[in-house]
């Protein structure tokens, strides 16, 4: 398949398309490449921080974007979700907080693909439909047989096949090579409540740019092409279910445009002070990343309580010491003993605890695409 | 911009698909053709050679001339087992294919109540359930479900004769005249009507099962050991599947057609089953169904789960259970409405009516037959009179020393043996009258 090559154009660092204020950065770190304000030059990379964006052309298409989903979730909703999240992580590393996130979160669009096609070809399926079937159950209790009258629905199954000439609408298309990663954090959205794109409502957010071409989503563009003719031919026949379907067709005046969709993200820093980033659906407010505890402060309180466990035990032994002069101080030494035994087991458990927490941890992770 | 999987030839759907409406424009659909049955139309039976009626010829296997020897084979399908099921949706009833497919007259008993689906011009005017000849005849209103299958005859009329004689000859209780009877000449081969009934059922049940042990304890106050029996009695449950396979239940009311005497000549082979066509019925009588699917679907279901509880019952491993409870959830049902053939007739004896059958496919033959009952009553006599005898002539050699003992201790066993006997023997005989 060949795109017209006015339809992709490379965009220097300091063109602004589709009249907005913004210019394409990319982060030397993870290679992303994002459309923002230029300043934002400088700024860390929203999705790995670790690189510093700076200015860098990029190969996108110049068509603008052809709808969006607009953020719904507002800056209190925002820190209720960091509460909620943060809540449960016992020993929380020292950066971890509310504060901090809500700090450091930054608004970002991503993209998908919407692809318009003609499908023109010839199908066939197998047809499958509902009919009800009158069943019985014959219960048998103290002597007596009673029926009970069941309704069951079950499927015929009928071959159709025919063709099609029909224009299929906005197929949504991954646009991004990590888009399963991505979708996976986010969960899904509901596309049907897009509006048209406006420039007005991308003002403050990072725009992040496809790294997959139309040429290359094609691909991933043509099963689900054929889905939706698969569900025109199925309603075509009039069919409750389908299965085996096969379509031959050729598929022309494909149209690609964009469709971004919002989230949030942020980040805190963990013991070896590597950033952890958290993704927030910017609809849905569904917060995606990982919750970790801190080993170091979990091994300071240990050690505090230790010491707490050591002189406990200290003054057990002068107790023990002093039994023979003093009677009741045997009594008192034991009690100590016992409060020192205790704490000192006591100690064991913020020393392990955020070994153990940080082990069960495997909710999905933004992908690393370092150097 | 546009991506080529394949090229553009043109398509045409094949021979046997024909198109259907479509529920979205620019999408043409294509199904297979359905096959059009043809409804009421009049099919008569002359012989093209000589213009004579022709009938169907169980020899022949087809439709024959008796006068000239035209035949024209039936062209049936031999489907067997494999024949088509109806499933009991919601609205197959109404869907099913109605009529017979020929101009048929219908026999109406005034006697018994009794229809008859008769060939155009067929002069009979006996009842042939209840030998009245109180009849009146009609045209046939092709209101009912069609039948789909049917089994042809397979023995010819004139095998019936000897057949009927030699079974009416068994058996030293009836009249030694029997095997002359005049209704041997009168057999008519009738297709009755049948439901078959096909259903998978899960049963599963829970009782509590009683399991015997014995207990050995003490007796203090008569100082020995004793061995007791003792039930230990323990919730159980268990599942049992069934497969039910061509279940045949008649479609005739039981007061036209012996429920006793059909049983009496099964089973048909559902191997033999063809696909229906009026040239079977071609001479013949036929008689549509009068018991409706839904009653005889009920009638079945009380057999059937009655076998499902009996397999139930033999999941369990002793004969103690109490409390017994089950449910039988039946699937995949499905059902055939099809003709079997029998030979009928009804005769008199001594001023009583008596039907008697033959399986028109194995030739096994049922039926009532007349009793003499003296013959009968005097059997009974002599198996009572050998212990009657011995008592009697205990009783006085009792008196004469306490001999009479022994014979009197014969009689009362011989006795008991023939009291035992005689009811056996009379109530094969009332059985053998009974419809």
């Amino acid at each position: 398949m060949a795109e017209p090559a006015s339809h992709t154009e490379i965009l220097s660092e300091d063109q602004s398309p589709w009249g907005m204020d913004c210019q394409p950065f990319g982060c030397p770190h993870c290679h992303r490449v994002f459309l923002a304000n230029p300043s934002h030059l400088g700024v860390p990379c929203p999705l790995c921080r670790q690189g510093q964006l700076e200015p860098q052309p990029t190969r996108m298409r110049v068509t603008e974007p052809e709808k969006l989903l607009p953020f719904k979730i507002t800056q209190p909703q925002l820190q209720s979700i960091y509460e909620g999240f943060i809540s449960g992580v016992w020993i929380k590393p020292e950066d971890f907080t509310v504060d901090n996130l809500f700090q450091r979160t930054i608004p970002l669009f991503w993209p998908l693909w919407l692809v318009d096609s003609d499908v023109n070809g010839h199908w066939q399926m197998e047809a499958g439909f509902d009919y009800q079937v009158e069943s019985t159950k014959e219960v048998y209790v103290s002597g007596r047989w009673q029926s009970q009258r069941q309704i069951e629905t079950q499927a015929r199954w009928e071959p159709r096949l025919g063709e099609i000439t029909h224009h299929v609408d906005n197929i949504a298309v991954p646009a991004l090579e990590e888009h399963d990663n991505r979708h996976q954090m986010t969960g899904n959205y509901r596309l049907e409540n897009a509006k048209n794109f406006d420039p007005n409502l991308v003002a403050n957010a990072f725009l992040e740019v496809p790294n997959l071409l139309p040429e290359d989503a094609w691909p991933l563009a043509k099963p689900k092409v054929d889905q939706a003719a698969s569900e025109i031919c199925a309603k075509a026949a009039d069919a409750d279910h389908i299965r085996d379907f096969a379509l031959q067709a050729d598929y022309t005046k494909l149209h690609w445009t964009q469709f971004y969709l919002p989230l949030y993200t942020t980040c805190y820093k963990d013991d070896e002070g590597q950033p952890q980033i958290l993704i927030v659906n910017g609809v849905t407010g569904r917060i995606q990343g990982p919750r970790l505890a801190s080993q170091k402060r979990g091994l300071r309180i240990a050690g505090i309580i230790a010491i707490i466990a050591g002189v406990f035990l200290l003054l057990t032994l002068i107790g023990l010491l002093l039994t023979s002069l003093f009677p009741p101080a045997g009594i008192i030494s034991v009690l100590l003993g016992l409060l020192g035994f205790g704490t000192g087991i006591a100690a064991i458990v913020p020393a392990i605890w955020p070994g153990q927490w940080n082990r069960k941890q495997d909710a999905p992770r933004i992908t690393s695409r370092g150097v | 911009m546009s991506q080529k999987l394949s090229p553009n030839i043109s398509w045409s759907p094949p021979e046997h698909y024909e198109p259907v409406e479509s529920q979205v424009s620019g999408v043409v659909v294509y199904a297979p053709k359905v096959e059009k049955v043809e409804k009421d139309q009049a099919k008569t039976y002359k012989c093209p050679n000589c213009g004579a009626n022709l009938a169907y010829d169980v020899s022949a296997g087809g439709v024959a001339c008796e006068y000239c020897g035209y035949v024209a084979p039936v062209r049936s399908v031999h489907v067997g087992k494999t024949a088509d099921e109806f499933e009991f949706t919601l609205e197959n009833v109404s869907q099913a294919e109605r009529g017979w497919g020929e101009q048929r007259q219908v026999l109406n008993c005034e006697s018994c109540g009794a229809s008859l689906s008769l060939p155009q011009g067929a002069l009979t005017k006996t009842c042939p359930f209840c030998a009245s000849n109180h009849v009146n005849v009609t045209t046939c209103t092709n209101e009912e479900i069609r039948p789909r299958f049917l089994i042809p005859f397979k023995v010819k009329p004139e095998q019936t004769q000897r057949l009927a004689a030699d079974w009416l000859g068994k058996g030293w209780f009836h009249p030694d005249e029997l095997r002359s009877n005049a209704a041997l000449q009168r057999f008519v081969g009738i297709y009755l009507p049948f439901w078959t009934f096909d259903t998978n059922i899960h049963a599963r049940w829970r009782a509590q099962v009683g399991y015997e042990r014995t207990v050995r304890h003490y007796n203090a106050h008569e100082k020995r050991w004793e061995t007791h029996t003792h039930i230990e009695w323990r919730w159980e449950d268990g599942n049992a599947h069934l497969t039910i396979d061509d279940y045949l239940i008649s479609g005739s009311f039981p007061e036209h057609i012996s429920r006793r005497i059909l049983q009496g000549i099964y089973p048909f082979r559902m191997s033999d089953l063809v696909t229906y066509e009026p040239d079977y019925l071609a001479g013949w009588q036929a008689q549509a169904y009068e018991i409706t699917l839904t009653e005889a679907w009920k009638n079945a279901k009380t057999e059937i789960r009655e076998q499902a509880r009996q397999a139930c019952y033999d999941e369990i491993p002793t004969s103690h259970v109490r409390n017994f409870s089950m449910t039988a959830d039946f699937a995949d049902e499905s059902w055939r409405y099809i003709l079997l053939p029998v030979y009928l007739t009804t005769y008199k004896y001594e001023g009583k009516t008596f039907q008697m059958m033959v399986n028109g496919q194995t030739g096994t033959v049922a039926g009532q037959k007349p009793v003499a009952w003296w013959k009968v009553w005097l059997a009974i006599a002599g198996l009572l009179l050998p212990g009657t005898l011995l008592g009697l002539i205990g009783l006085p050699l009792v008196l004469l020393g306490g001999v009479g003992v022994i014979p009197i201790a014969f009689g009362v066993v011989l006795f008991i043996i023939g009291i035992i006997l005689s009811i056996l023997l009379y109530n094969k005989a009332r059985q053998s009258e009974a419809r």
